[in-house]
């Protein structure tokens, strides 16, 4: 669906996108994640129409993002609502803008308010509901006109944890009715709900991409030992079974008995920052 | 490009339609003034069709200037709200944008004009001997009101800087256009200076409507639309040049 190669853009002496390449398949959420800086916001931009690279090609469906609009839904990573203007008012116009014809569009309004928790704020104006409720109202401006594509830019801001779970089940429906999904974030966490593959960006390209399993399969676990007299061992392997049981074999050595082993596994949280340190 | 201005349009009057307040004064507080002073303008010009003349035409140029603020906001919100960019991403082309957002405010700012000749027309029984050509005077006005008011949104950085910027502007033009005293009762060098005002030209369009002076009434609408394409030019570089994506709001 999504297909971004090479794109490079810069502002000035500024290198945003230096070899940026990514896709995205249709049904597949892809996390996009990576430092401040790394050229997410930038990449989402170039893949929404708004800006234009450098170099390198980007396509949607086959076609120029330009081209594309009809079929891409953007939620940015700032609040972007009509504050005077009802929740219902503004889903209308993006289904309007996408080409729903009035029927299509209340009916558009009325499923995506359900599926976001918003039916009973749709005759709010948007500037008298909290942050996490505008939060719901973006994301549902993005997700009104059934896009092919989605592109979320951190939409979980400032959620409170209702609206972070509506958002990602919403999501994860979109994803399961085959739309492609580009969701750039901070908290991996929400990645391992939504099982979503990995991109992580550094210095304006992705440095490492696939499955979460793939990916963290690349770290070495953590097999912590501490010892009645104080001491404490602790070991870096891709084999913690083995490490473990090297540091059983070694305990008759020891005058101290085994107090407590853990074996920690790699988190997203590691994968992210080993990438990112190693990148940078 | 047909179903989704139509779309924008409505949804720009609904955004007008909540703030209703600086329109509503902008027609108010004209026809108050008229009809208060009306009777020192016959006075002091020595004729109740003058004196009408002057009055009307003097206050609809005046608070037609105020009204830039309403064209500046509609401008400026979707900058404070950073809806500008959702628009650019949506499928509507810049065109469409462009018409779904001028549309409803030149509806606004031609409303202001018809009510203000309409008080003068009905009330105070202006005459008008050619309708066609007061219409093409209050038109290439609004439409220059309507460009000029969208330059000075996209130069100022703030609600408060607009509110200064169309304060000070409109009072420097209106007074330069001859809108509050006669041009031919002030000093020599404001009357030098007067065209650089498009106020002058718009009083000076819509006195010649309201007098039948066809080529009077004609080559200031040409004015006035060279006003209009110096600031629609103005809007259209800053906008393409980074206006929305400013960070000053």
């Amino acid at each position: 669906m999504l297909v971004a190669t090479d794109l490079i853009k810069r502002y000035g002496s500024h290198v945003a996108l230096d070899g940026f390449s990514l896709t995205v398949a249709a049904g597949e959420i892809v996390g996009l994640v990576g430092h401040n800086g790394a050229g997410k916001s930038t990449f989402v931009g170039i893949v929404a129409g708004l800006l234009r690279p450098d170099a390198g090609q980007v396509t949607v469906a086959g076609l120029a993002p330009r081209r594309a609009r009809q079929r891409i839904g953007l939620a940015p990573q700032e609040l972007a609502l009509y504050q005077s203007a009802t929740v219902r008012e503004n889903l209308r116009l993006f289904a309007g803008l996408a080409g729903l014809c009035r029927a299509a569009a209340r009916r558009a309004v009325a499923g995506t308010a359900d599926e976001l928790a918003l039916t009973d704020l749709l005759d709010r104006p948007v500037a008298l509901l909290s942050g996490g409720q505008q939060r719901r109202v973006q994301a549902a401006t993005a997700l009104v006109h059934t896009p092919d594509l989605l592109l979320l830019d951190e939409p979980t801001v400032g959620a409170d944890p209702v609206t972070r779970r509506a958002l990602l089940q919403a999501i994860a429906r979109r994803a399961a009715a085959g739309a492609a999904i580009c969701y750039t974030t901070h908290y991996l966490p929400e990645l391992a709900d939504l099982g979503a593959t990995l991109a992580v960006a550094a210095g304006g390209r992705v440095i490492a991409r696939g499955t979460q399993a793939d990916l963290l399969a690349r770290l070495p676990a953590e097999v912590r030992a501490g010892f009645g007299d104080g001491t404490e061992r602790v070991v870096r392997t891709h084999e913690p079974a083995r490490a473990l049981a090297e540091l059983l074999a070694d305990l008759p050595q020891r005058h101290a008995g085994l107090r407590a082993v853990q074996i920690s596994e790699p988190s997203l949280d590691d994968l992210y920052d080993a990438l990112a340190v190693r990148d940078g | 490009m047909a179903s989704r201005v139509p779309v924008l349009v409505r949804h720009n009057l609904i955004l007008v339609a909540r703030e209703p307040g600086p329109m509503i004064s902008r027609i108010v507080m004209p026809i108050v003034i008229m009809l208060v002073l009306r009777p020192l303008y016959t006075s002091a010009l020595g004729g109740q069709a003058r004196g009408t003349g002057q009055v009307v035409v003097g206050v609809l140029v005046m608070f037609s200037l105020l009204g830039m603020s309403v064209v500046g906001n509609a401008v400026l919100t979707e900058r404070a709200w950073h809806t500008l960019e959702r628009l650019r991403a949506s499928p509507a082309n810049p065109a469409e944008l462009l018409l779904g957002k001028a549309v409803p405010v030149l509806v606004l700012v031609l409303a202001q004009q018809v009510v203000i000749l309409g008080v003068g027309i009905g009330v105070l029984g202006l005459p008008v001997p050619d309708p066609g050509l007061l219409a093409l005077s209050v038109l290439s006005w609004a439409v220059a009101l309507l460009c000029c008011g969208g330059a000075v949104a996209t130069l100022v950085r703030s609600h408060a800087e607009l509110s200064a910027a169309v304060d000070i502007g409109a009072a420097l033009c209106t007074v330069l256009a001859g809108a509050l005293v006669p041009l031919s009762a002030m000093p020599a060098w404001s009357r030098h200076l007067a065209p650089a005002s498009p106020g002058y030209w718009a009083m000076r369009g819509l006195r010649g409507a309201l007098a039948g002076q066809r080529a009077v009434a004609l080559s200031s609408a040409g004015v006035l639309t060279g006003v209009a394409v110096l600031g629609a030019a103005v809007a259209g570089f800053r906008l393409a040049h980074g206006w929305g994506r400013s960070r000053t709001l």
